[in-house]
C-alpha cells in the first residue's frame, strides 16, 4: 500500500503546462509543442474552409463531408449566435467570429485527440491574446458607432438607475466592462481548458499506478471508467467553451454597436 | 497554537506551504459554493422556462449559456485565485 | 491502454528541469502568446479573404435555388390550383346544363302528356257524342218506325176487332194519343 502511494507521482502544474522549446531556444518566438498546436490549428481550420470554399466553388449544391461541417458551423454562429445577441447588423462580424469559434474549438479539441492530449487554451497566450483582441474591437465600435462621450455615457450611466446610486454604479460599469470583461473572458476559456486537462492528467496517472502496480489493479476500472466518461465530457466543454467565447464576444460588441440592449 | 508554533519552528517552510494548501483548498471550495447555486437557479429557470414555452427554446437556451457563463465567471476567478496562492 | 501510452509518451520533461524555471501558469508565455496573435491573425485573414466568400457563396447560391425552387412550386401550384378551379367551373357549368336540359326534357314531356291527354279525352269525348247521336238518331228511328208500326198494326187490330170502318183520320188521331200517354207513362 505505501509501495503504490508513495510511487504515486502527481506532477505539479509547471511540469504539465511548460513545454521545452524545439526551435529558436530563448528566443522570443521560441517553438514549443503549444506554437506547434496553435500552427496545427489554425491549419487544420484552415484546410476545412479551404475545402469547403472549393467544393461550394465546384457547384456541388449538396453539401457532403467536410462542406457540412463548415456550413452548419457558419449556421450555427450566424442563426444561435450573432442574430440572438447583435441581431441583423451584427453579420459583418461572421467571418470573425466564425473564425474565433472555430479556432478555439479545434485548439480545445487538442485535449482529447490521442498523442497530442494537450489543450492549447491551457496556456494563457491564446485565450489572453483573444479576449484582447475582442476588448479592442469591442471599445473601437463603440467609440465608432456612440461617439466617445456616448459611448462612455451608455457604459457608465445605464438607465433607470437612481440618482444617488449613479456614481457608484458607474464605476462598478467601468470596472466590470474595462477590466473585468478581457479578464473573464480569458480567464474563463483558459480555467476551463485548464482544469480539464488537470482533471484528464489525475485521472490517468492514477490509472497508470493502479495498473502498473500489481495487488490494487481490482480498483483500476474505477479511475479508469473515470478517464473515459471525462474525456467524454472534456469534449463537451471544447465546444461549450468555444460556443461561449464567441456568444460572448458576439454579445460584447453587439452591446457597443448598440447600447441599452 | 503552541502545536503551531511548535510545528513551525521545526519546518516552517514544510508548514507554509502545507497552510498555503489549506487556504488555496478553502479559498477554491467556498468560491464554488456560490456559483454552483447560481447556476442551479439559471438552468433550473430556464429548464421550467423552455418547459412552459417551448418555441422559445433557442432563445432561452442560449441566455442560459450566457447566465452560465457569466455566473461562472466568479468560480473560475477563485480556481485562479487557488493557482495564484500556490505559485505566489 | 493507447490514452496512458500517449500520454507517457509525450510526457512533458522531467520534473527536476523544470521546478527551478515554474512560472505562474496564469501568466502568457512570450513566445506563446506571439505565436499564437500571429497565428489567429493568418488564419483569420486567409478565411476572411479566400474561405469564407467561397463558402459563403455556395450557401448563398444553394438559398437562391431553393428559394428558386421553391417559388417554381409556389407558382406551379397556383397554375395548377386555377386549372383546378376551371375545371372546377365546367364541371359545374356542365351539371347546370344537365340539369337543365333535363328539367326542360321533363317539361316538354309533360306538356306532351297534357296535350296527348286532352287531346284524347276530346276525342273520347267527340266519340262519345257521336255515338250518343248516332244512337239517339237510330233511336229516333226506330220509334219513329215502331211508332208507325204501332199504328198500323193497332188500327189493323182495331179494325178486326171492332170489325167497324172507322174513319181513319180519327182513328189515326186517338191512337196516337194512346201512344203518346203511353210513351209518357213508360
Amino acid at each position: 500500500m505505501n509501495l503504490v502511494l508513495s510511487a504515486l507521482h502527481f506532477p505539479p502544474i509547471g511540469e504539465l503546462v511548460e513545454w521545452r522549446g524545439i526551435l529558436f531556444k530563448d528566443s522570443p518566438f521560441e517553438v514549443n509543442k503549444v506554437v506547434l498546436l496553435m500552427w496545427a490549428g489554425a491549419l487544420i481550420v484552415f484546410l476545412l474552409f479551404w475545402s469547403a470554399g472549393r467544393a461550394a466553388a465546384r457547384g456541388s449544391l449538396v453539401p457532403t463531408g467536410v462542406q457540412t461541417i463548415v456550413e452548419s458551423g457558419i449556421d450555427f454562429v450566424r442563426n444561435d449566435i450573432i442574430l440572438q445577441t447583435m441581431g441583423p447588423t451584427g453579420l459583418p462580424w461572421t467571418p470573425f467570429l466564425v473564425t474565433i469559434f472555430f479556432f478555439v474549438f479545434v485548439t480545445n479539441i487538442f485535449e482529447v485527440i490521442p498523442f497530442i492530449q494537450f489543450p492549447v487554451n491551457a496556456r494563457m497566450a491564446l485565450p489572453a491574446f483573444m479576449a484582447l483582441m475582442v476588448w479592442v474591437i469591442f471599445n473601437v465600435v463603440g467609440i465608432k458607432s456612440q461617439g466617445l462621450g456616448g459611448y462612455f455615457k451608455s457604459m457608465l450611466f445605464p438607465p433607470g438607475v437612481p440618482k444617488f446610486l449613479l456614481p457608484l454604479v458607474a464605476l462598478i460599469e467601468f470596472i466590470s466592462t474595462i477590466f473585468v470583461r478581457p479578464f473573464s473572458l480569458a480567464v474563463r476559456l483558459f480555467a476551463n481548458m485548464l482544469a480539464g486537462h488537470l482533471l484528464l492528467v489525475t485521472f490517468a496517472v492514477l490509472s497508470a499506478a493502479l495498473f502498473t502496480k500489481g495487488p490494487l489493479a481490482i480498483v483500476l476500472p474505477l479511475p479508469f471508467l473515470m478517464l473515459i466518461l471525462l474525456t467524454g465530457f472534456e469534449i463537451l466543454v471544447a465546444v461549450l467553451q468555444a460556443f461561449i467565447f464567441t456568444i460572448l464576444a458576439a454579445v460584447y460588441i453587439g452591446g457597443a454597436m448598440h447600447p441599452e440592449h | 497554537m503552541s502545536l503551531i508554533n511548535t510545528l513551525a519552528q521545526t519546518a516552517p517552510d514544510e508548514m507554509l506551504k502545507g497552510l498555503g494548501a489549506i487556504g488555496a483548498g478553502i479559498g477554491y471550495g467556498a468560491a464554488a459554493i456560490g456559483p454552483g447555486i447560481g447556476i442551479g437557479i439559471v438552468v433550473g429557470n430556464a429548464i421550467t422556462a423552455m418547459a412552459r414555452q417551448p418555441e422559445s427554446a433557442g432563445m432561452v437556451r442560449t441566455t442560459m449559456f450566457l447566465g452560465i457563463a457569466f455566473t461562472e465567471a466568479l468560480a473560475l476567478i477563485g480556481f485562479v485565485v487557488f493557482i495564484l496562492i500556490k505559485f505566489a | 491502454m493507447m490514452l496512458l501510452t500517449a500520454l507517457l509518451r509525450f510526457a512533458p520533461e522531467a520534473p527536476g528541469a523544470v521546478a527551478e524555471k515554474t512560472t505562474n501558469p496564469i501568466l502568457p508565455a512570450t513566445n506563446e502568446i506571439i505565436w499564437g496573435a500571429i497565428s489567429f491573425t493568418v488564419l483569420f485573414v486567409l478565411i476572411s479573404k479566400f474561405a469564407y466568400p467561397a463558402v459563403k457563396k455556395g450557401i448563398d447560391a444553394r438559398a437562391e435555388k431553393i428559394k428558386g425552387s421553391l417559388d417554381e412550386a409556389e407558382r406551379t401550384r397556383e397554375e395548377a390550383n386555377g386549372i383546378l378551379d376551371e375545371y372546377r367551373r365546367q364541371l359545374a357549368d356542365a351539371k347546370n346544363e344537365s340539369a337543365r336540359i333535363i328539367e326542360e326534357a321533363r317539361q316538354s314531356a309533360d306538356k306532351l302528356r297534357q296535350d296527348l291527354k286532352k287531346q284524347a279525352e276530346a276525342e273520347v269525348a267527340e266519340i262519345k257524342a257521336r255515338a250518343q247521336d248516332d244512337i239517339s238518331a237510330q233511336v229516333e228511328r226506330a220509334m219513329g218506325d215502331l211508332r208507325a208500326r204501332v199504328a198500323d198494326m193497332t188500327i189493323e187490330l182495331t179494325e178486326k176487332v171492332v170489325q167497324r170502318n172507322l174513319d181513319r183520320e180519327t182513328n189515326l188521331a186517338l191512337i196516337e194519343r194512346f201512344i203518346d200517354e203511353a210513351g209518357n207513362a213508360a
